[in-house]
């Protein structure tokens, strides 16, 4: 039992290896993750993003509800109705 | 700008018309080698008195220059050339070491003298003498745009020396490693700290300025407090900052309206007081200030509007249960990469591939220090799929002439199994239990469950608030 344990150890180190490339980029990332510079000290209100938005600082149309009532006939809401049958099926048997 | 009668004319009429950047201007360090190789070569310490130290005849050459303006006969008082004398003489002496470090190329290159912590050492004393020019020589408050430069460069060198010192490894450093109280964290980042400290002097160099505010230093306050903040942000210590607002808190009755700053420096600021709150779990305060660092944000800003929403969002799943649309997140590839998957799975009410797309990002979320928030819009994934049961219950045959009502009584079987779906993993009826009664005691769903029918009971008026059903 030892011994296969033992075994079994170098295969999960070099597992995790080949992820070491993908990490890479997400460490640069990280690099400039502070807050910057900007290159004016200051700027007039029609430049803010508030005004480029167009509607003054009402940001409302870029957030939406986090439910979805429009598609019902995507796989997930078609799965979710069969599988409601069934319960209903079972219920009834 | 080198030294000679051109800076001390240009030192003249900076302080005439009391113009605080273009003073700051003769002490930027942001200059390429040969030009700060040129400054420093403007002055000769071996010329003038040959019993004199060198460090006496370059004081003797700035201060005989400063001396030399028509501002002597205005104002401009011996204490004043005595503070604005050691200031120029900490750049001069900067500008020689800067030069050579900026000539051997990036700080990342093995070197056999950390030259970048030479010059964060010695730009520390420059700092050191601004501080000192306002504490004791009369510096007035229209030179403030000096403290920026000072505190701007203190900080970038300060993280150009640590970065220096982590690629050199010296003798001295493996020593330490086997004292008790080493900790390489604290080492990693020694000079940034030590730059905190000081910034901190600078801080109340300008907070304690009892000068009428049209004639006060507190006008520096949010331009030195954005600097720290970044800096214990940097120092993995961003709580600290709470000192900082505290502070301010206190002392807000004396100082100038916030609005009347700069907007550069009002979005900075806050910018790191939303991430604060935010990381305090105060998402209300903190979508409050994201929001208004938004607002005024510059909207060619793309990377700071991108940090923004990459606070903004978590914040507001939780705050409003609200999502960005596509349209918001266009011009943001990253956030899209960030966030979409998720956004996707909490709409739709897909739990298993929330679970999926959460484990998916885990990396970057924490490193964002965004992974807890995001996960507590499960809860709003298994809101959508539960209110998805409900509607999928359809209407009860409606009495003649009346509304028709929906199904209300739903089967905890019906739910459970909607739970399941994604993970096909069957859960105990206990644990789906668990989470309605979950789902009851967060307001994100209106009923009871009735145990003995095994049934959810939800309210006729609104069974899931705030969603239309």
């Amino acid at each position: 039992m030892a011994s296969t344990t033992t075994s079994q150890k170098p295969i999960t180190t070099s597992d995790s290896k080949p992820e070491d490339p993908q990490q890479k980029p997400t460490a640069a990332l990280e690099e400039d993750d502070e807050f910057e510079d900007f290159p004016v000290d200051d700027w007039e209100a029609e430049e803010t993003e508030a005004a480029a938005g167009g509607t003054g600082t009402n940001t409302q149309h870029l957030w939406e509800e986090s439910w979805d009532d429009d598609d019902t006939s995507d796989d997930f809401s078609n799965q979710l109705k069969e599988e409601l049958k069934k319960v209903e099926a079972a219920r009834k048997r | 700008m080198e030294f000679g009668n051109h800076l001390y004319r240009e030192f003249e009429e900076a302080w005439e018309a009391n113009n605080g950047y273009r003073l700051a201007a003769t002490i930027n360090p942001d200059l390429s080698a040969a030009q700060l190789g040129k400054i420093h070569q403007s002055i000769d310490p071996d010329s003038g008195n040959w019993k004199a130290s060198q460090e006496d005849n370059v004081k003797g050459s700035i201060k005989r220059g400063l001396q030399s303006t028509s501002i002597r006969t205005r104002g401009f008082d011996n204490d004043e050339i005595k503070g604005w004398t050691d200031v120029y003489f900490a750049y001069w002496t900067v500008t020689g070491t800067l030069a050579r470090a900026r000539a051997q190329g990036p700080s990342s290159q093995v070197s056999l003298q950390l030259l970048w912590t030479e010059v964060f050492e010695q730009w520390k004393k420059f700092v050191n003498a601004l501080v000192q020019g306002y504490n004791n020589y009369g510096f007035e408050a229209w030179t403030i745009p000096c403290l920026y430069v000072a505190g701007k460069y203190l900080r970038l060198f300060a993280m150009q020396a640590d970065d220096e010192r982590s690629k050199n490894p010296s003798e001295n450093d493996s020593a330490n490693a086997f004292q008790d109280d080493f900790d390489p964290e604290t080492d990693k980042h020694q000079k940034l700290e030590d730059c905190a400290r000081v910034l901190n002097r600078v801080f109340s160099v300008c907070l304690n300025d009892r000068a009428p505010l049209e004639e006060s230093r507190k006008w520096g306050i949010y331009f030195i407090i954005n600097l720290l903040f970044k800096t214990y942000f940097k120092l993995n210590s961003p709580s600290l900052s709470k000192n900082v607002l505290r502070i301010l808190t206190a002392g807000r009755g004396d100082m100038p309206d916030f609005y009347s700053f700069p907007r550069s420096q009002q979005v900075t600021f806050k910018y790191h007081e939303g991430v604060l709150n935010f990381l305090e779990e105060n998402y209300a305060e903190a979508e409050k200030h994201l929001t208004e660092a938004w607002g005024l944000c510059h909207k060619d800003a793309i990377r700071n509007k991108e940090l923004i929403l990459t606070y903004l969002v978590p914040c507001r799943l939780i705050t409003t249960h609200t999502l960005p649309t596509e349209k918001l997140l266009e011009p943001y590839p990253r956030l899209q990469r960030l966030f979409l998957p998720l956004c996707r799975c909490i709409k739709k009410g897909e739990l298993h591939a929330f679970d999926l797309a959460l484990q998916e990002g885990e990396d970057e979320f924490v490193k964002r220090r965004i992974y807890l928030t995001l996960e507590r819009g499960r809860d709003i994934a298994l809101r959508n799929l539960l209110r998805k049961v409900f509607i999928a219950g359809g209407f009860m045959p409606a009495a003649e002439g009346e509304k028709p009502v929906r199904r209300t009584r739903i089967p905890v079987a019906e739910f459970a199994a909607a739970i399941s779906l994604g993970s096909q993993e069957r859960l105990d009826n206990d644990e789906v239990e668990c989470l309605l009664a979950n789902m009851i005691y967060k307001g994100l769903m209106k009923g009871y469950i009735s145990r003995e029918q095994g049934k959810v009971v939800l309210s006729k008026s609104g069974a899931f608030p705030g969603t239309g059903v």
